[in-house]
């Protein structure tokens, strides 16, 4: 990567601006009339991927108002109830910024184990609200499949991120996170 | 390690702060939303607005590539297609020599019954832009809008069939809600028995028959049309074929293509004229009728 060229706080921005880079081009395949017919599952939700794995790796680079937007914009464009998944997503994100302190130094697999708390924590926490104020909520197998697929999805996605734009781990030696947090 | 500690420590409390921030707004935006929906409503179809076309340079070109990629994949088994499709032409033929005769008859029987076609039943063409993007929701968006004078209510059709009603208006955009959609209902009529009943979206290919007066003069492949009951929807609009799922359940099979929404007519429908009154009795007036007449005209300019 370039980062001996970029100076930290600069390629900070950068990385932001890439999170919402990418959140707009899953928003935008996924409003692709390509499929108008009705489907039987769900494909996993690559917002709430990148929020999390952002979140998980490098919570500066997805602080909580980026989060709340990106996810507001989809709720918006998705036809979903205005704010209330970008409410649970952020609730959910910060959560985990604040467990994965301790688990700055742990092997994958925890990781893992807690992105899927955090979509279940989503996805569970959504439809728990849809149904309190009494919107007509989706079928429990369709929600169910879609929890399933994200976070069946998390590691792929995670992997590309890390091989595309170098998305590590903070670890206590890097000192370009630690002056602009 | 310990500084870093100690950074975070002080760092904290206003990052808190500031996604607790976020998180109220955006409860506050949902709560709203509940509480006045066609505002926050208006509100989404104008960001719709604002965002969907801008993608569009970017879509419509990977959606015909997909589209390519789809098509060619079909090119494997096009010797069987062919056959298929000679098969079907032979078919069409026959029914192509049904349908001249047909309307021979149809139009000797207009000339006879001197009929008049609804003149007000015109539509507007619209390119399908996007799909609702989550699978929980079955709607499209359509590239004509407010400006090209779309109401919200009006019903879309592609060729053949009914496709949905226009929900959610904004200047260039308006989203179509599928007959799919769990929250689609729309009245139709069940041809030839006439029963009226109502179609219900539930996010399957087939939505489902409810509110049917007598279900025994109903079998599958009986037509469904529109019953413009409700004064919203155009009568007469073909919806499809009745179709009982192994449940037992009717569903209706839908008449249009539902896999391949392209383009959609959208018919302009200013309402039919509904009577006011019922018709008076006709004759000369009584006398003592006469009197309260002149009386009550006589009041009106007061009252």
């Amino acid at each position: 990567m370039a980062e001996v060229t970029i100076t930290p706080a600069s390629r900070l921005w950068v990385m932001r601006g890439v999170f919402v880079l990418l959140a707009l081009v899953v928003m935008l395949f996924n409003l692709m009339p390509l499929e108008t017919l009705p489907r039987k599952w769900a494909g996993p939700d690559l917002i709430l991927v990148l929020c999390i794995g952002f979140t998980l790796r490098r919570p500066d680079y997805a602080p909580p108002v980026l989060v709340g937007l990106v996810v507001f914009m989809a709720d918006l464009l998705f036809q979903r109830p205005p704010g209330l998944m970008a409410a649970v997503t952020v609730l959910a994100c910060e959560y985990l910024k604040y467990r994965a302190r301790g688990l700055r130094e742990l092997p994958f697999p925890v990781e893992w184990l807690a992105a899927g708390l955090g979509v279940v924590l989503v996805l569970g926490g959504f439809r728990l609200s849809l149904s309190l104020f009494l919107i007509d909520t989706p079928p429990l197998t369709m929600t169910a499949i879609r929890a399933l697929a994200t976070i069946l999805a998390y590691p792929v996605v995670v992997l590309l991120l890390q091989a595309l734009l170098g998305l590590r781990k903070q670890g206590p030696g890097d000192t370009d996170s630690l002056e602009f947090r | 390690m310990a500084r870093n500690r100690q950074d975070e420590d002080y760092v904290t409390p206003l990052r808190r702060l500031l996604a607790s921030v976020v998180v109220l707004c955006l409860i506050a935006v949902f709560l709203v939303w509940r509480i006045d929906s066609p505002r926050v409503e208006r509100f989404r179809a104008q960001v719709v607005d604002k965002v969907v076309p801008s993608f569009d340079w970017a879509m419509a070109p990977v959606t015909a590539t997909v589209n390519i990629l789809r098509d060619f994949q079909s090119y494997r088994r096009i010797h069987e297609q062919n056959q298929e499709l000679r098969r079907e032409l032979q078919q069409m033929k026959a029914w192509k020599e049904a349908a001249l005769q047909l309307e021979q008859e149809n139009a000797r029987l207009l000339d006879l019954n001197n009929v008049r076609l609804d003149p007000r039943l015109t539509y507007i063409t619209g390119v399908v832009m996007a799909d609702s993007g989550s699978p929980f929701r079955q709607s499209v968006l359509l590239n004509v809008g407010a400006r090209d004078g779309i109401v919200d209510g009006w019903a879309a059709m592609d060729g053949i069939g009914l496709v949905g009603r226009i929900s959610g208006v904004g200047s260039a955009t308006s989203r179509v809600v599928l007959l799919t959609d769990t929250s689609s209902r729309v009245p139709v009529t069940v041809q030839p028995s006439g029963q009226r009943a109502m179609l219900m979206g539930d996010n399957t290919v087939a939505p489902h028959i409810d509110f049917l007066e007598d279900k025994d003069l109903v079998r599958p492949g009986d037509r469904v049309i529109s019953s413009g009951d409700g004064g919203v929807f155009p009568a007469g609009l073909l919806v499809g074929q009745v179709a009982e799922d192994p449940g037992g359940r009717l569903r209706v099979r839908l008449a249009a293509d539902y896999e391949r929404l392209e383009f959609l007519r959208v018919l302009r429908h200013l309402g039919s004229d509904p009577l006011r009154d019922p018709g008076g009795i006709v004759g000369p007036l009584l006398p003592g009728h006469m009197a309260e007449e002149a009386a009550t005209t006589a009041e009106t300019p007061d009252g």
